[in-house]
């Protein structure tokens, strides 16, 4: 169905023929090919397929951080990697958390530390506080990540990705190392995050996870199945 | 009191008090300055937001450095190492240096200047040595075209055959007079060397002292037949060779208790202690101002001190170099092994947002502050160890190795940047991780 221009308004995520090639020496990869994906505001939605079909490629180019062979990706109508690579810093800073199956915490810094690393503004700082009371942290603020639990330390990286008020949390595999319980804990925090107006884009292998969100997205050998 | 306005700049409570008469003027006009500047250099925004981000960010630095304490310890070590080592072989060089120049002291300076023709066994045996104008030394000294010797001195140097002591024996004595050293116009000034005696007094040697009574004057007659007093200034210690038994006086002194105003019969200078050929620059020197005189060099000791301080500055010429090239490949690697293990951490940061300059500065400053700590330290080591080894090993004389303090801002300037230099390249290599790639391995 044709967006209407309210509609196309409401699209913050835009992938056009987006493709994207590995090579190693001779050898070469198709990692993305001719991916066009509309997301918009607020949705949840869920990236599934096999392993090697494209579902962190395709997060990490939404994400900036990976930039495509051929495509574009538009961010609230913007091209993301039109402009100079400065720019594609700025937009990932101000509108973009990851979080990813391995946590990723700096291990020398506490969790507090850790969550402050990714503020770049006062108010972000001032809402700290109110973030680790929500996710059960506060007693642990000043824990280092080796005295945490795995889902401690999944629900600081949540923190992190998320006290910016990131337009788009980009999500892969954040329950992975997780058991179910605190799966359901973390995911519980994410929906939480997606009603409040957060656009969710996981990718997740567990059908569980998948659950939360609204639309899902199937990849295979880098092509979105119809 | 100061508070923080909506707009986020700084108020101050005293600056709105009018109540206070003519404090109040005094509160508004200095409360007003600082504000401006406060408010102008540093907005409380953008101060407080820069800060912040400042101390995170060296915070990282010095938080990442405890955590891998060992790693930054042997990148400490390195810096400590090359700074010791250099710190030690230059305080040494310098106390060498200093010591030949005292001995050289001591042994009187190394060139004579002499009226031409000037027999040396005759002039230290009998007197019937030629004279020349004591203002030749001034005129060397201001002569542009005369640079092959320093620390010109002017000295009439006389035997004395009939001096009386207390005790009425008679002795043959030396007597000298010094002109105060000249400092050459055209040549940087440079510490004296020269002997330097106060009109009035005298200074005896140590032979000679032992025929003067203590708190006794030292009186002596002049070719006038009068009496002439002068206070003992200081006894010389042993070992002054002709001055042992000698008496040295200011030149004036001497030329007037001689009837010899005027008169000086050798300039005593420091040639340049090298082995270019300089003494045959400073006698075509000296013949091309003064035709009737000549320059003689005294070979002494000095010249074996000498040839230890050339040794030590060849060697300190390699092993310096040497030590500091190795420290810093050592640190480069570790920097690179660092780089390696905090993959995962730069991908994340970038991933954050942060820039390749922010990822530069990481590394960059963490070498600087190794690189800071470690010339400190080794500055102080160096002292030490220069100071245990040039007492023990090169026989030098403790009072000689001092600290050189010039060096240490060098080494609290150099090493910081040395060892920034050295990771430069795996801070670069840092700035071109792949985050997407480190942050999704398993």
């Amino acid at each position: 169905m044709p967006h209407t221009a309210h509609q196309k308004y409401l699209i913050m995520i835009e992938l056009t023929k987006i493709a994207k090639v590995y090579r190693k020496g001779t050898e070469e990869f198709q990692a993305l090919q001719d991916l066009s994906i509309k997301i918009e505001k607020g949705d949840f939605v869920a990236v599934t397929g096999a392993s090697g079909a494209g579902k962190s490629t395709m997060l990490n180019v939404i994400g900036g951080l990976i930039k495509p062979d051929s495509g574009t990706i538009k961010f609230n109508g913007k091209d993301i990697y039109y402009h100079n690579s400065r720019e594609t810093v700025e937009y990932r800073k101000r509108n973009v958390g990851f979080m990813f199956q391995q946590f990723h915490l700096m291990p020398y810094l506490t969790v507090l530390e850790n969550i402050k690393l990714a503020c770049f503004e006062n108010d972000q700082l001032n809402n700290i506080e109110r973030f680790l009371e929500k996710c059960s942290l506060s007693p642990l603020k000043n824990k280092y990540p080796h005295e945490l639990s795995v889902g401690e330390k999944q629900r600081t990286a949540f923190v992190r990705a998320i006290i910016t008020n990131p337009k788009i949390l980009l999500a892969d595999e954040p329950t992975g190392n997780l058991d179910p319980e605190n799966s359901r804990i973390l995911m519980t925090l994410v929906e939480d995050h997606h009603k409040k107006g957060g656009t969710v884009i996981l990718v997740s292998h567990d059908p569980l996870t998948s659950q939360y969100a609204n639309s899902s997205i199937l990849l295979e050998k880098g092509r979105l199945k119809k | 009191m100061a508070y923080r306005s909506e707009g986020g700049y700084y108020n101050y409570s005293a600056c709105e008090n009018r109540n206070e008469g003519g404090q109040f003027i005094k509160n508004f006009i200095s409360c007003n300055i600082l504000l401006y500047s406060v408010n102008n250099y540093y907005p409380y925004s953008f101060y407080n937001e820069k800060e912040e981000r400042k101390m995170k960010i060296t915070r990282i630095v010095i938080k990442e450095m405890w955590y891998r304490r060992l790693t930054s310890a042997v990148i400490l070590l390195t810096v400590i190492v090359a700074s010791s080592v250099t710190v030690a072989i230059y305080t040494l060089s310098k106390a060498s240096e200093d010591e030949t120049r005292k001995i050289m002291r001591e042994q009187g300076l190394n060139l004579y200047i002499f009226p031409k023709g000037t027999n040396l066994i005759d002039f230290y045996s009998v007197n019937n040595t030629g004279t020349f104008p004591d203002n030749y030394v001034d005129v060397l000294a201001e002569s542009a075209t005369f640079d092959a010797v320093r620390h010109l001195t002017g000295i009439l140097q006389i035997k004395y055959s009939d001096w009386k002591d207390s005790n009425g024996s008679t002795h043959q004595i030396v007597l000298f007079g010094y002109k105060d050293e000249a400092q050459q116009k055209y040549l940087p000034a440079q510490e004296i060397m020269g002997f330097d005696v106060k009109k009035g007094t005298v200074q005896v040697g140590a032979l000679m002292a032992k025929n003067i009574k203590p708190e006794e004057p030292f009186v002596i007659i002049g070719v006038d037949g009068k009496r002439y007093s002068f206070t003992i200034e200081k006894r010389l210690e042993e070992g002054r060779g002709m001055m042992d038994q000698g008496v040295s006086f200011n030149l004036e002194d001497l030329q007037q208790v001689l009837g010899m105003e005027g008169k000086i019969n050798k300039i005593e200078a420091l040639g340049c202690v090298c082995k270019d050929g300089r003494i045959k620059n400073a006698r075509k020197q000296v013949q091309s101002i003064f035709s009737d005189l000549e320059v003689t060099e005294i070979s002494s000791i000095a010249d074996a001190r000498e040839n230890q301080r050339v040794m030590m500055n060849k060697y300190g010429a390699f092993i310096i170099p040497f030590v500091v090239i190795s420290c810093l490949l050592i640190t480069a690697l570790l920097f690179y092994q660092n780089v390696n293990a905090r993959s995962c951490e730069v991908g994340l940061l970038k991933a954050m947002g942060n820039s390749s300059f922010t990822i530069l500065f990481l590394f960059l400053f963490k070498a600087f502050i190794l690189g800071l700590a470690g010339g400190v330290i080794g500055f102080f080591l160096g002292d030490m160890i220069a100071e245990y080894f040039g007492k023990e090993i090169f026989s030098f004389t403790a009072a000689n190795i001092k600290t050189v303090w010039p060096v240490f801002y060098y080494t609290i300037l150099i090493f910081p940047v040395l060892w920034m230099l050295s990771s430069w390249i795996p801070a670069l290599i840092a700035t071109r991780i792949d985050a997407a790639k480190t942050l999704s391995k398993e």
